[in-house]
């Protein structure tokens, strides 16, 4: 629960396309591995059987392609680009994260490893989706085409699911207070403070930071 | 279990297809309605319910036509792709070392299709089953010969131990000199379906020239299927240690907020 002074780092919107877009990856994790691996193929089971596994995974992917085109048009103007000289200044330090940095350069509101994940789960899902779709349809394309498709979705698989533990690891324990953004959406100063100083300040200045307990300048000023 | 093989003689066959309807008749696999495209070879290319065809070509020159014929099924490979690609193992090798089906596994996924060198696995989308050849698993079990062997009249086709038939193949290949040779053998780990052309691989239609497990499928099932757990795996132990040695990144303790440490808790 938010307390006083709590500051709104996301809205319901954005929570539920984020819990789209991740339940139906990690469902496509689970049912794609049950037919990756033949250990795994009791995972079917759960289900009715490998018939009906495939059935999720299929239809699961076109949640997860819907999921996909939301997130892009909603993500794009923080975490689709670059901005310079911060950005590339951030990651010469990696953020901070490998090794001790004094001062941390001020980042807005996704810092740029965010922005390569969310640039990755982009163009992989993209990848995911369309090759995905002619393994499902494979009907009047050539051979040699539809055999190519299946090493790429393994291939994006590879990349989606090391960055999936990344992510995971860095949204909980690794960056304690950011799974609330994703939860509730309220999280505290002193942790935008450290994870988007410059989004902070931004909207500070702008008067459309949202404080718990509090009415927005712009509100109040009505 | 004694390893056997199927040999076809391109010599000695006469376009009977005794072969082909003793496959259907075997594997209960009524025919459907075809058209008529011209040509004796009905239907043009192997089908869900047809696993073996007799392939026809005729060849004229400037005074008489010449009859290919080939004895087209899956060649049942040593190191077979669709096995590879199969997800449920409904495709297996055999005691035999033949590639069996399990038609209850079966999810209808046309992985197999799509990996098979010889495009051998036709998907029947009523059943939602893909089916091929099975070498007549239910009959070499009980130690007899694949139906089409059976039925062939002119010994053209052949079942028997490998090495022996393979010996049987460089002797007629000898005999028959000229572009004669064996086709099989030298693919894919060895193929328990061996032909002896008599002329070179690019005359027959529809025959694949110096096939191999595509690298696609090796790609994928052999590269990128490990790859994908040790990088999962090598991600977590990466941030396990990351958390022991470098530790989170909290939020600083001297930021105007009650409880920083806590972040959003
Ligand atoms: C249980 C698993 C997951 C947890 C706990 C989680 C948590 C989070 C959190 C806390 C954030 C906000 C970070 C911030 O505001 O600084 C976030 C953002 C995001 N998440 Fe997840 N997430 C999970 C799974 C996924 C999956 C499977 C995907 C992809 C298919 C995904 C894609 C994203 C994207 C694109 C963002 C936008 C910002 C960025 O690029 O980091 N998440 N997630």
């Amino acid at each position: 629960m938010p307390e006083k002074g709590m500051i709104k780092v996301t809205d319901g919107f954005e929570r539920i396309v984020h819990w789209m877009l991740a339940g139906s990856c990690i469902l496509l994790f689970i049912t794609g591995l049950g037919m990756m691996y033949r250990e795994l193929n009791f995972i079917g089971n759960l289900m009715g059987g490998l018939v009906a596994l495939k059935y999720v995974h299929n239809f699961t992917g076109l949640l997860f392609i819907v999921s996909l085109v939301l997130a892009a048009r909603m993500w794009w103007h923080e975490a689709g680009k670059f901005s310079m000289p911060e950005d590339l200044e951030w990651m010469m330090c990696a953020g901070g994260y490998l090794w001790h940095v004094e001062k941390v350069p001020e980042i807005g509101k996704y810092n740029p490893g965010q922005k390569m994940f969310f640039l990755t789960v982009i163009g992989c899902g993209a990848l995911m989706g369309v090759t995905g779709l002619v393994m499902w349809f494979p009907v009047g394309l050539s051979l040699g085409f539809v055999r190519w498709m299946y090493p790429l979705h393994a291939l994006g698989f590879v990349v989606f699911f090391a960055f999936f533990f990344v992510h995971l690891y860095l949204g909980t324990i690794g960056n304690p207070g950011t799974v609330m953004a994703m939860i509730d959406g309220w999280a505290t100063k002193a942790w935008a403070k450290k994870q988007h100083p410059k989004w902070l300040k931004e909207m500070e200045e702008s008067g459309k930071l949202e404080v718990y307990g509090e009415e927005t300048k712009e509100a109040a000023s009505h | 279990m004694s390893e056997n093989i199927k040999l076809f003689d391109t010599s000695r066959c006469t376009g009977c297809r005794g072969c082909q309807l003793a496959c259907k008749q075997w594997n209960n696999l009524p025919a459907k309605q075809t058209v008529n495209w011209g040509s004796y070879q009905n239907p043009p290319t192997l089908q869900s319910n047809t696993y073996l065809i007799m392939r026809f070509q005729e060849k004229a020159d400037a005074n008489s036509v010449k009859w290919f014929f080939r004895h087209e099924a899956c060649m049942h490979c040593t190191d077979a792709a669709c096995v590879k690609a199969c997800p449920t193992g409904a495709l297996y090798y055999s005691e035999f070392k033949t590639v069996g089906k399990n038609i209850e596994k079966c999810i209808g996924c046309k992985d197999c299709v799509a990996a098979c060198p010889f495009e051998v696995p036709k998907y029947d989308s009523g059943a939602n089953k893909v089916l091929k050849c099975d070498m007549c698993e239910s009959r070499i079990a009980n130690k007899l010969e694949p139906a089409c062997v059976k039925a062939c009249p002119t010994g053209a086709l052949k079942w028997g131990e490998k090495e022996t038939m393979l010996k049987i193949a460089n002797e007629r290949v000898k005999e028959l000199g000229g572009d004669a040779h064996v086709y099989g053998p030298q693919y894919v780990g060895g193929t328990h379906l061996a032909y002896i052309l008599q002329e070179k691989d690019a005359v027959y239609a529809g025959l694949k020239i110096d096939p191999k497990v595509p690298l696609s499928v090796i790609a994928w099932k052999d590269w990128l299927k490990p790859l994908s757990l040790i990088a999962g795996g090598g991600v977590v132990v990466g941030s396990l240690l990351h958390y022991i040695l470098h530790g989170p990144k909290r939020p600083d303790a001297d930021v105007g907020q009650d409880n920083p440490a806590e972040g959003g808790k």
